[in-house]
């Protein structure tokens, strides 16, 4: 267990590495930086005086290497920097919006799993007419463009009928009811497709494992239905539908620009396009630590949960 | 004395739009810089904003995230959405001499900033000094400008050219007229997040999450009561035009800057709408050197491209709401409008032709031009290919979805035009930003010495004078077609109403916060 839990402790480290690297190098390799967004919000023309002067002030004049190597010694005294513009704590500034895109993945996920799971279920066993009907409505969901429903959901439950609120996010620590509908739109228009997904998957998965030999022998032996699918066929189909739902997490990650936009809700999303938009380095190596941390610690709890459907399976 | 405004749209690397706004007096005694104030308190005043600043800190913003500093940084000169100019942090103030070098201010006594620091003269001195020295976009409009405290309360500010519009610059429009106490300037770095002002309110980071929201509350040692109109501004940062709109709607925001793309779903909504033109959206014929586009070099060809437009069909088609055909580069009511100019292109493709002829292209030629997908922009780029081709010039379209990859090749210059909204503004802040060899919008340098005499006119011009020296600038320009203007349009302000005081008029068109308040 130790040597795993080492294994997977520098796998994470180097990950960790690489992407920031990756990141670093991608961004310096766009056209344009930080200097230039800064000074084009002048009237008048800059002068490259200016410009290198700026390009100085802001460090970017050094090799990238030791660009990379003043970011990563902050790191690992515990600072990723601070914003070029304002000059706030990229922690900070990162944290104040972790919370909200949190919720709504963590919400979308959670919502995407029960729908799906259930509606899956429900065509697998049932099939026929309500498996074909569960079918078209999956297809319907997958199909629906997840901005076109947030503004028919926009319209409908927030500006005609004012049941939650059209724009905005109310932090948990501020009011828990508030909080809850200031998800409901973002989670209702992102849980559309992600249980359309989730359905077809677990229909799929649930019946070809209902179909097994072992299926067959627990209902001659006349285990009650309910228990031959969620205490014996349902764990046997899970694993592909776990791996669902961790690249679900991890795809919304970076996914839900669109939908803070139309909602007006502080997330990373748009806190990463801003940041790469005027290359505002710190700000960009910060979302990308901050993302990649998250997808680690998914794919661990993805990887644990294998272990606990399937003990057969290897240990991480 | 004229009061300009320099705002940036677009990105954060904007596209430049200066306002005007002009007044005939120095400064008055009075003691309110708010008019008609209610005496109403609301409880929170919830705004609309549709850019993101990057920094809070006044010298290094950009015009269009003003109204994050406004609210905090008492003015020393306020401009009042009638376009006249009142006292703020300064209460007279008049030029020496007759050639609009040298301003005197006298401040308001017993002023404290929020952080209860007193204002004196030497504070607006090193405002100045700190201002030009962070290099932000307004640093350009006062170096080489000398700032001397003649006085515990006299600010004496002597440029080195006339500048006829000073007493504008120092407005709220063009946010480093707000002043830094001394505790900010030692805390620079802390300017960014924090506000360290003399206005009505003072920034409370505890309910503020940047980029989304800021909260602000009443500062207490504020010098003017009476004045303030709400508890709390809540300003959130919504970039969605239709999120603005819903969150109008819903009741989440009483005020908001709007956008062209939700006029029509405002009014139906029953907003309460004040836009008035402000922008024209047309081509920069930059190359009129020739460097790319040698048939650029000749008048009657870029009068000819002027003439080629249907600027009436332009309007209708992608402006139906606001939009008003312009051949002009400033608004009705604006800095040196000439009607007489309105006019000064009409569409005429047989007159277009025949200055082509006349210029030795009578087949036609092929221009390149770049533009953003921004403001329609891009859509007036394609209406304008289809109609030069009606006089054989082809229009080659760069469509740049990235701004900044637009802004790079338009000033780089890597074409000899590009697309361009601009905003009507004072000639003296014209000049350098849109054709003086310097400015941003002249990326060839193009030099013409009757226009540089015509400015320098204007510049040392006062009163009536000075209104018909701004008319012979903005005439030259028209005439010598440095440019193809197409369509005016306004930046429209929605209001609830549960509101009132949202104003715009020709010389002041982006509306004041200070004078929004609670409905009777």
């Amino acid at each position: 267990m130790i040597r795993a839990t080492a294994r997977w402790f520098a796998s994470s480290v180097v990950l960790l590495f690489a992407v920031t690297v990756l990141t670093f190098l991608l961004s310096a390799l766009a056209p344009g930086d930080a200097a230039k967004a800064m000074l084009s919000g002048q009237t008048t023309a800059y002068s490259p005086e200016q410009y290198h002067q700026l390009r100085h002030n802001l460090g970017l004049d050094q090799p990238l290497p030791v660009q990379y190597w003043h970011w990563l010694y902050r790191l690992l005294h515990g600072s990723l920097g601070t914003d070029l513009f304002s000059g706030q704590p990229i922690t900070q500034a990162i944290n104040s919006r972790l919370g909200a895109s949190l919720s709504i993945i963590v919400g979308t996920v959670l919502v995407s799993a029960v729908v799906g799971l259930g509606i899956g279920i429900f065509s697998a066993v049932r099939g026929g007419l309500a498996g074909k009907l569960v079918n078209g409505l999956s297809l319907l969901g997958l199909a629906a463009p997840n901005f076109w429903l947030a503004l028919v959901l926009v319209a409908w439950l927030a500006v005609q009928h004012q049941v939650f609120p059209a724009t905005g996010y109310v932090p948990f620590g501020d009011d828990p009811v508030q909080w809850l509908r200031s998800l409901a739109l973002p989670v209702i228009t992102l849980s559309v497709g992600g249980s359309a997904f989730i359905a077809r998957q677990t229909r799929d998965a649930m019946a070809e494992v209902l179909g097994r030999d072992f299926i067959v022998a627990l209902r001659a032996h006349g285990l009650p239905l309910r228990s031959i699918v969620f205490k014996h066929a349902l764990r046997n189909a899970a694993i592909p539908i776990v791996t669902l739902l961790g690249l679900m997490f991890v795809s919304l990650l970076g996914g839900t620009v669109l939908i803070e936009g139309i909602f007006a809700i502080p997330g990373l999303g748009q806190q990463a396009v801003t940041a790469s938009s005027t290359h505002n380095l710190p700000m960009i190596e910060g979302v990308a630590f901050y993302f990649t941390v998250v997808v680690i610690v998914v794919n661990l709890l993805v990887d644990l949960s294998y272990r606990w459907l399937n003990p057969t399976v290897r240990p991480i | 004395m004229p009061h300009h405004k320099t705002a940036s749209l677009a990105t954060a690397a904007a596209v430049v739009t200066v306002l005007a706004a002009c007044t005939t007096g120095g400064g008055t005694d009075a003691t309110s810089s708010q008019p008609k104030p209610s005496g109403k308190v609301g409880d929170t005043l919830t705004v609309a904003y549709s850019s993101v600043p990057q920094t809070l800190d006044p010298a290094k913003t950009v015009q269009n995230n003003s109204l994050y500093q406004a609210l905090a940084y008492e003015p020393l000169i306020v401009r009042r959405s009638d376009g006249t100019l009142a006292p703020g942090l300064a209460t007279s103030w008049h030029y020496g001499g007759s050639d609009n070098t040298q301003l005197e201010l006298q401040l308001r006594p017993g002023v404290k900033f929020a952080d209860g620091s007193a204002l004196t003269a030497q504070d607006v001195v090193d405002h100045f000094t700190y201002v030009v020295k962070a290099g932000g976009q307004f640093a350009p409009l006062f170096a080489g400008d000398g700032f001397t405290a003649a006085g515990p309360l006299t600010v004496v500010i002597k440029t080195p050219k006339p500048n006829p519009d000073l007493p504008t610059l120092l407005t709220q429009d063009d946010v480093v007229g707000g002043i830094i106490s001394p505790l900010g300037l030692t805390n620079k770095a802390k300017l960014g997040t924090q506000t360290f002002g003399a206005g009505p309110y003072k920034l409370d980071p505890a309910q503020t999450v940047a980029g989304d929201h800021y909260t602000f509350v009443q500062n207490p040692n504020f010098y003017d009561k009476a004045s303030v109109h709400w508890t709390k501004v809540v300003v959130r940062a919504i970039t969605s035009a239709q999120a603005t709109l819903n969150a109008m709607k819903t009741g989440q925001v009483q005020f908001a800057v709007g956008d062209a793309s939700t006029l029509a779903a405002a009014r139906q909504a029953g907003l309460t709408v004040s836009m008035t033109p402000l922008l024209w959206t047309g081509v920069t014929l930059a190359d009129r050197d020739g460097t790319m586009a040698k048939p650029l070099t000749d008048v009657r060809v870029r009068q000819a491209l002027n003439y080629a437009t249907d600027r009436t069909a332009i309007a209708t088609a992608l402006f139906p709401d606001d939009g008003k055909p312009t051949s002009q580069l400033t608004v009705p009511g604006g800095y040196g409008y000439d009607a007489s100019l309105d006019d000064a292109y009409p569409y005429d493709v047989t007159k277009a032709k025949q200055l082509l002829a006349a210029a030795g292209y009578p087949d036609g030629f092929t221009l390149k031009t770049v533009t953003a997908e921004y403001q329609s922009m891009n859509l007036v780029a394609q209406a304008l290919a289809q109609q030069w081709k009606k006089v054989g010039v082809t229009l080659q379209i760069v469509d740049r979805a990235n701004s900044n990859q637009y802004f790079s090749e338009a000033f780089g210059p890597k074409y000899p035009t590009f697309m361009t909204i601009f905003g009507q503004q004072p000639i003296w802040t014209e000049g350098p930003s849109l054709f003086l060899p310097t400015a941003l919008f002249n990326p060839f340098h193009t030099k013409n010495a009757q226009l540089q005499s015509l400015y320098d006119q204007a510049a040392k011009a006062t009163d009536a004078a000075k209104e018909r020296a701004d008319q012979q600038v903005e005439a030259w320009l028209v005439h010598q077609a440095w440019f193809v203007p197409v369509v005016a349009t306004g930046l429209p302000y929605y209001a609830t109403k549960k509101i009132t005081g949202m104003a715009v008029s020709p010389k002041a068109p982006l509306a004041s916060i200070y004078e929004v308040q609670p409905a009777a």
